[in-house]
């Protein structure tokens, strides 16, 4: 039998997790249940649900801004962002741990030093590289400056660390080649934080919203979807049952994903990341 | 295959690990590698392997010089200390690997992984992860991934160290039994003088960096080149007495009389060391040239072990348990012909008689 204190500590546990929820859960809630509503129904607050569902909000938002078309920019911004990061990141990390080569630790110590930069000012460096690039207007501005990491490259390359040379030298009598051991052993090895750093990867280029507005403003063909999204609220004009209709277009996808990939989300998040 | 090394030397940086060795190993022969802790035993078996560059010297494999081959060109098999099995990889995957590796297809890559899971009685736990295994467990799954590409060479680095004493001694009757059906030649790490006499058919008795002697496993306990040798092999260790060399004797010091030990080509007056191994010092109450006292006696299974007080040194000595004498009494000692020895005292060298 539970005694009274412990009955009392977990309602109170529940009673705040329960707040949390409903506090997360409101303005997505408020978002769909407005998406249903007339603009006059909306603003004039006479009642909590919709009169009828008005299918037509999303037919109109669907029409006015290019979500279909934001939505595949996004995916692929993010699948290549992702792969080429994590490729990057794998070949650095190695690299910085296994490989023995002049002035490796202090070369990726200045690396590691350079996060401390702001990011608002690797913009204007990074808006330099697009220009000379020749790449203004292009999807793959969107792309380049975003291949590496050195948080990421920092991340594995402690796991790689942690990993007993006794392995390589076990797969070199085995036969396997550097490049083989690599993609063999180290890669499988680290396979949970490589799913953590994709899914950190993704989530960050995903909602990428700076950079994207600096480089897609004047070119509606290569927005993604946050920005997609702010655009369409001032091309739309203040409509607000509209704009909670492009808005809920926007996240259905999202939640489409997290609902199949919720496992390892959590899992990843979870674990902080850190370890392996 | 023969293994044959030639003024091998590895340098780390003022140490020299291993200190102009030169050796052959017969084809299909077990050679332990003898020698206490950091005598440059791992440091041999890496430039075997290929690990280590060699700082000086030649390795061939047959009549093949492998001095500079890469370690996934020499076809050797290494079973490390520590097993360093692959953790993410089931037993099964771990021992198709180098079959992987070498692009075998995977049908072939199974069956065979099959019949070496077999061979080394793993088969049981093909599936298991290795954190999921004994310490025998996963020795025997690094052994069976070592045989699987079916190596020139075997190479054991101290593999039964991490195990608990009665599941060493079934596991090295196990590797001789995995190595004999095999016939790969093997060379086995050990610095325990009772597994490298137990399993090998020639022994490398090493001391910092240098080898010591290099004989057949018989050989090195009935034959040794130096004191350290005859030091390092025998349990229990072998006796020595200190003393000085005259004419057929040896004045121990600390003990009164002379002590016969037969002519060696030593000039008298030479500091000497007398070692004699326990079973050939013969005692007896009634014949025999020296008179001792018995100081101690224990009692082990069948033989009582006799502790014999020569002077500053002291004799162990086997004898029946009917026939033991009691403790502070005299007896009379005399020496075997066989597992007697004599060496000089300054540099640990062997004289002959
Ligand atoms: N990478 C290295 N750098 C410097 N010195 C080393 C290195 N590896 C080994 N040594 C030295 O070489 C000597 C021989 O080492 P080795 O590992 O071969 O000994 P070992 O006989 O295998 O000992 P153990 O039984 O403890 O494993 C030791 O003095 C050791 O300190
Ligand atoms: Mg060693």
């Amino acid at each position: 039998m539970k005694n009274t204190s412990d009955k009392l500590k977990d309602f109170f546990q529940y009673l705040t997790l329960f707040t949390g929820a409903a506090i997360m859960f409101l303005p997505f809630f408020w978002m769909i249940n407005s998406s249903f509503k007339t603009e006059k129904e909306l603003l004039s607050f006479q009642s909590f649900f919709p009169k009828e569902l008005l299918f037509d909000n999303f037919r109109q938002a669907w029409e006015m801004g290019d979500f279909l078309k934001y939505f595949g920019n996004s995916v692929f911004v993010t699948v290549v962002c992702v792969a080429l990061t994590m490729f990057v990141t794998i070949l650095a990390a190695y690299g910085f741990s296994k490989l023995r080569f002049p002035g490796r630790d202090l070369i990726f110590t200045v690396l590691v030093s350079m996060m401390m930069i702001p990011y608002e000012m690797l913009m204007l460096t990074n808006y330099e590289t697009i220009r000379h690039l020749h790449l203004f207007g292009k999807i793959w501005s969107l792309i380049v400056p975003f291949t590496s990491s050195i948080f990421y490259t920092y991340i594995l390359r402690n796991f790689f660390l942690s990993v007993p040379d006794s392995l390589y030298q076990s797969a070199r009598i085995d036969g396997a080649s550097d490049w083989q051991y690599l993609w063999e052993v180290m890669v499988p090895m680290a396979k949970p934080s490589l799913v953590t750093i994709a899914l950190l990867d993704a989530i960050t280029c995903w909602n990428s919203f700076m950079w994207t507005m600096l480089m897609s403003s004047g070119n509606r063909n290569i927005r993604t979807l946050p920005f997609g999204l702010t655009a369409f609220t001032s091309e739309a004009g203040v409509h607000y049952n509209l704009w909670m209709a492009g808005a809920t277009i926007v996240v259905i996808p999202m939640i489409i994903l997290f609902l199949f990939c919720r496992k390892s989300i959590i899992t990843g998040v979870s674990r902080g990341g850190l370890k392996g | 295959m023969e293994v044959r090394i030639e003024d091998l030397v590895k340098r780390f940086g003022d140490v020299v690990a291993v200190n102009h060795v030169n050796a052959t190993f017969e084809s299909g022969k077990l050679i332990a590698l003898l020698g206490p802790s950091g005598c440059g035993k791992s440091t041999m078996l890496n430039m075997l392997s290929g690990i280590l560059p060699v700082s000086e010297g030649r390795i061939y494999f047959d009549d093949q010089d492998v001095t500079s081959l890469s370690p996934d060109k020499r076809e050797v098999g290494l079973v490390f200390q520590n097993y360093a099995l692959y953790p993410h990889m089931t037993v099964l995957q771990n021992i198709c690997f180098p079959l992987k590796i070498k692009r075998i297809p995977k049908k072939e890559r199974i069956e065979r992984a099959k019949e070496y899971a077999r061979m080394v009685h793993i088969d049981d736990y093909l599936d298991r992860l290795p954190k999921e295994l004994s310490g025998g467990q996963q020795q025997r799954v690094a052994i069976a991934r070592a045989l699987v590409k079916e190596p020139k060479l075997l190479l054991l680095d101290e593999p039964l160290s991490n195990l608990d004493a009665k599941l060493r001694v079934e596991m090295r009757e196990e590797i001789r039994r995995i190595q004999r059906e095999s016939g790969v030649t093997t060379v086995f790490v050990t610095h325990d003088q009772e597994e490298a006499t137990s399993i090998s058919d020639y022994i490398m008795l090493m001391k910092l960096g240098v080898m010591q002697q290099f004989a057949a496993t018989r050989n090195l306990y009935n034959d040794p080149a130096n004191l350290f040798v005859a030091d390092f092999i025998g349990n229990p260790t072998i006796n020595q007495l200190h003393g000085i060399y005259e004419e057929g004797s040896i004045r121990a010091d600390g003990f009164a009389k002379a002590i016969p030990i037969g002519n060696y080509k030593i000039e008298d007056g030479t500091r000497i060391v007398f070692a004699s191994r326990p079973e050939s010092v013969l005692v007896s109450k009634k014949s025999g040239e020296t008179e001792m006292e018995v100081e101690e006696t224990y009692i082990s299974g069948k033989d009582t072990l006799c502790v014999l007080n020569a002077g500053d040194g002291f004799l162990r000595a086997y004898v029946d348990n009917e026939d033991a004498p009691e403790e502070k009494t005299a007896v009379r000692v005399s020496f075997r012909k066989k597992g007697v020895f004599v060496f000089s005292e300054e540099s640990g060298e062997r004289y002959y008689e």
